[in-house]
């Protein structure tokens, strides 16, 4: 071959949608869309839905493994192979929103012939180049994409930190599960993308979470529940007790967990976790992906409910602790972040609007929610839950009736009782209103500058209620979902 | 035939007439050099700005202008009418809550030939008006001419939180007028004072009331403030909330829904009073009263008198009417929620950690208008906390703004913009309790808690007291503290 045919045979090679060596995958990469519910959370009532399509990867056994993004709250899910052609009706058998993993499968036969099960990495090595390969226009797209580093993140999802692997590229619309590939194995699926830093999920995080559910020992991620800061002022080390060069990270909040003993307490020194020597940044040596924050010891061959040993040094003394990781659970937090277990949920009474307060209806603000919604009600995220006060009601809005005359303004209150009843929930509120007082419904909101208290008439309510229904389009005067049927984050589908 | 005499005479007349009828003269511009301090390094200040505003003489041979155009003013300076001299002045009242300032003038002769103006009541609505004053675009003074377009309670800028009485008209007034006369027959009825940004031919001024007020509450020698009574008075309309409180449908009447803790109404009231009449003024359903043709919010009458009077009330409690007499008293607990003026800020340096009050201007230098993450404890305690938590609030919450880097103080993860809780297991209140704090520690490192979660720094008590004058120093500092 002269070098001029072999020159162009290169050029061709790299302008074609995908290169032989890749064609394989082909075979593995499937397309997934999915139709889900995008709820109005200012009119919790409606419930209309959005379609995306993302990339799934197939690893066996008729299953297909993608994010979790966009499919707690799916309402049809279908699969394509090879880029184009005909949509196979598909199914989620499995799901996490805090490992961000789902598994669909198909029922129709003629969906997997032809299809060859993707492998796994079970290591990553670091500072290599990896291949990024998608659908695009029915075609197979490879790229070659930049490592950049290992680091630790929350998930998509989820609070629960994990291992991550970002990547440098500028190709853009990433974050839709593609498959990324070294070395003839998947190396991690996209989850997002900022600026140049693609994030991935990297295999061996996938691996261990599927493995555990194939065995049926899937508890859920668990995570660290406390807050550290790095202790990288020795003088704060030394005023701990600490001799010798500067270690360890400062506990500095420990949740007040209800029925929980907490083992650790603020002005703990964390000096080895899970046999791990912590450094001032608060780091660990990974032997596989170098430096990486401490938290990624709580998923780091560990779910929810392992125990991890942790050393402390408490009071001057090295104490050795045993730490049982918590499963991680939206509504671990006072304002959840995610409410995938139910659809979102409401009671209207006599046109007062009231919902649960959760980050869900915060981003109903749109994108630029953190600046739009109100100051007041973002910052009860950064409270605790509490016995007393598990989570928190607020009256939404105002469904004008002759029945609530003079509240019509009256909105974004988060609610303290109604007629004397503590209120933490919205099933609290339908309680509560069952028992009127002096023939008046009373509702109390939280101290502050904004109204304290409003009263309606107990005799016209359930009237007004069904006028307000009718005249608003109401499909229900409520929906609650029984606690029961919300106790999983993780679900098993179809 | 005229005679000499009768012809001396008309000219006379003439002369007297223009002088009746030329309040131009009496209007003054006003030239301010000002330097604002800045509030994360408080030491030091920014550069020194022009600016220009407007006044006018009243009784006692003074200007008065509004606040703002004298606001951290360094230098006052005065012109009369076609004058082209100026003169030195200096402020005698500033009134911020109501945007209000009287000026003297250092070089008495600055009056003669000038005549007071004086005081009309206030304009009713579709009355015209003339604003006077030498807005910018120009050197001469500006009249123009509007009707008044409502009359209701509106935020004053120049303090942020403050509600009074304002007068809306769509006279033009612009950056200049500020401080100059609104005239109606030649009597001033208003001071020309702010615009609303996005509001077209909208233009605010302050009402005779609000500027007798402020007059008279300097009679003693010293500005006061204008009083509240710390009652959240909000619309009672809903038709069974009436019935339940046994009132009928009739319009009249709104209900307290919350006393500020420790506010002069807290012993005096309950919640689910319903206020029937403030000062012999009918109270309405939705709060308001009727004063002088306009409904308004009833507030405005407490603020009809002056600190330490009382305010007679017609309340229903308990489905009968009683008399209440509530004392009214200048509140300054939101001082530092509000935008400050004159006094330049607290602070303390120590070991180059600089500890000042959290303020609304503190926050302003963060650079946001909505809090982040990181600032969003600031916020809360600075607007939130009092109302819902009066028991936790502090009465001057400190923040550590920066750290000025001295070896000393390397090591420290915290660089600033937190909250302090504790230092040296001290709650600190206020910046004394820093000193304090501070000073009684004689052994070990200085520990020093924030709120939130920003956890707590210990700091080399020794080194960081001997680098306390090397910072200053090197940072050309002249004092550690303003206290």
């Amino acid at each position: 071959m002269t070098r001029p045919l072999l020159l162009l045979l290169l050029l061709i090679a790299g302008l074609a949608p995908v290169s032989s060596a890749e064609a394989v995958w082909e075979k593995s990469v499937v397309t997934v869309e999915v139709t889900f519910k995008d709820y109005d959370f200012f009119q919790p009532w409606n419930t209309p839905t959005r379609s995306v399509r993302k990339h799934g990867l197939y690893i066996g056994g008729q299953e297909i493994v993608t994010t979790a993004q966009y499919l707690p709250t799916e309402t049809l899910v279908r699969l394509q192979k090879g880029g184009r052609g005909k949509w196979y009706p598909a199914k989620v058998v499995w799901f996490d929103p805090h490992a961000d993993l789902a598994v669909i499968t198909s029922e129709d036969p003629e969906f997997w012939v032809g299809l060859r099960p993707a492998r796994l990495a079970k290591a990553i090595p670091q500072a290599q180049d990896f291949n990024l390969i998608r659908w695009k226009d029915g075609n197979l797209e490879s790229r070659r994409v930049e490592f950049s580093k290992f680091t630790v993140k929350d998930g998509s999802l989820s609070f629960a930190p994990r291992l991550t692997l970002e990547l440098n590229t500028d190709l853009g619309g990433l974050g839709w599960a593609e498959p990324v590939m070294l070395n003839g194995t998947v190396a991690g699926l996209t989850t997002s993308k900022g600026g140049n830093t693609c994030n991935v999920v990297p295999a061996p995080f996938i691996r261990q979470i599927l493995e555990a559910r194939a065995k049926g020992r899937y508890p859920g991620m668990g995570y660290f529940d406390f807050v550290w800061e790095p202790g990288e002022n020795p003088t704060t080390l030394e005023h701990l007790g600490l001799k010798g060069p500067g270690r360890g990270a400062i506990v500095i909040r420990v949740p007040n967990r209800p029925g929980v003993d907490p083992v650790l307490k603020p002005r703990d020194l964390l000096l080895e976790v899970d046999g791990f020597p912590i450094d001032v940044a608060g780091d660990y040596l990974d032997p596989q992906y170098g430096h990486l924050l401490l938290e990624n010891l709580s998923s780091r061959g560990h779910l929810a409910g392992d125990m991890v040993r942790m050393k402390v040094l408490r009071d001057g003394m090295e104490t050795n602790i045993s730490y049982v990781l918590p499963k991680a659970e939206y509504h671990d937090d006072l304002v959840p972040r995610e409410l995938f277990d139910h659809p979102p949920e409401y009671v209207v009474a006599g046109g007062l609007v009231f919902q649960a307060l959760d980050q869900p209806f915060l981003r109903g603000w749109g994108e630029d929610w953190r600046r739009r919604a109100p100051f007041r009600l973002q910052h009860y995220q950064n409270g605790s839950p509490t016995a007393e006060r598990p989570s928190l009601v607020l009256l939404s809005n105002v469904l004008p009736d002759p029945v609530n005359v003079g509240y019509q303004e009256a909105r974004f209150l988060v609610v303290d009782r109604i007629n004397g009843r503590r209120i933490s929930t919205l099933a609290d509120v339908v309680e509560a209103l069952k028992d009127p007082k002096d023939g008046v419904h009373r509702v109390e909101f939280m101290k502050g500058d904004t109204l304290q208290s409003l009263l309606l008439d107990a005799a016209s309510m359930d009237q007004a209620t069904q006028r307000v229904i009718r005249r608003y389009g109401l499909p229900a005067a409520q929906r609650i979902t029984e606690p029961a049927a919300k106790t999983k984050t993780q679900g098993t589908m179809g | 035939m005229l005679s000499k005499t009768l012809a001396v005479a008309v000219l006379c007349l003439t002369v007297l007439g223009l002088q009746a009828g030329s309040p131009e003269r009496s209007v003054i511009q006003i030239l301010t050099f000002s330097q604002q301090p800045q509030f994360d390094s408080p030491w030091r200040s920014d550069n020194v700005r022009r600016s220009g505003g407007s006044g006018f003489v009243i009784k006692g041979r003074k200007i008065i202008t509004n606040a703002h155009v004298i606001a951290w003013a360094k230098q006052i300076l005065v012109r009369r009418y076609q004058d082209p001299r100026p003169f030195q002045a200096r402020v005698a009242y500033a009134g911020n809550d109501c945007d209000l300032a009287i000026l003297e003038v250092e070089d008495p002769s600055f009056f003669d030939g000038l005549e007071p103006l004086e005081f009309g009541d206030l304009p009713a609505v579709r009355s015209a008006v003339v604003t006077c004053g030498y807005p910018a675009g120009g050197e001469q003074i500006s009249f123009t001419r509007g009707v008044v377009s409502r009359i209701e309670v509106q935020n004053y800028a120049h303090p942020g939180n403050r509600f009074l009485l304002a007068v809306q008209t769509d006279a033009a007034i612009n950056p200049g007028n500020s401080g100059g006369p609104v005239l109606q027959d030649d009597k001033v009825v208003g001071v020309a004072f702010q615009g609303v940004p996005g509001l077209e031919n909208a233009g605010f001024f302050i009402p005779p009331e609000v500027i007798r007020h402020f007059l008279k509450d300097i009679e003693d020698g010293k500005y006061t403030g204008f009083p509240e009574a710390g009652i959240n008075l909000v619309p009672l309309q809903n038709p069974a909330y009436r019935r339940f409180l046994g009132l009928p449908e009739d319009g009249v009447g709104a209900r307290v829904d919350s006393l500020r803790p420790g506010g002069p109404a807290e012993k005096l009231l309950k919640k689910d009073d319903v206020v029937l009449e403030i000062a012999g003024y009918p109270v309405g359903s939705d709060g308001t009263v009727l004063y002088r043709d306009n409904r308004v919010s009833g507030s405005i009458l407490f603020q009809t008198v002056q600190n330490g009077e009382t305010v007679k009330l017609k309340v229903w409690r308990d489905r009968k009417p009683i008399e209440v007499e509530v004392p009214v008293a200048v509140y300054q607990g939101d001082r530092l929620a509000g935008n400050q003026y004159d006094v330049p800020p607290r602070y303390l340096i120590y070991g180059g950690l600089v500890f000042t009050p959290l303020s609304a201007d503190y926050l302003r230098t963060l650079g946001r208008d909505r809090p982040d993450a990181s600032s969003s404890a600031l916020f809360y305690e600075l607007y939130y906390r009092r109302s819902e938590d009066p028991g936790g609030a502090r009465s001057e919450p400190v923040v550590l703004s920066t750290v000025l880097a001295h070896p000393a103080n390397a090591n420290l993860r915290v660089r600033g913009k937190v909250l302090v809780n504790r230092i040296n297991g001290v709650r600190i209140d206020c910046l004394e309790d820093v000193a304090q704090a501070l000073g009684q520690k004689k052994e070990g490192a200085h520990v020093i808690e924030f709120a939130g979660q920003d956890g707590f720094e210990c700091l080399e008590r020794e080194a960081s007291a001997q680098a306390t004058p090397q910072v200053l120093e090197t940072y050309g500092i002249s004092s550690d503290r303003r206290l």
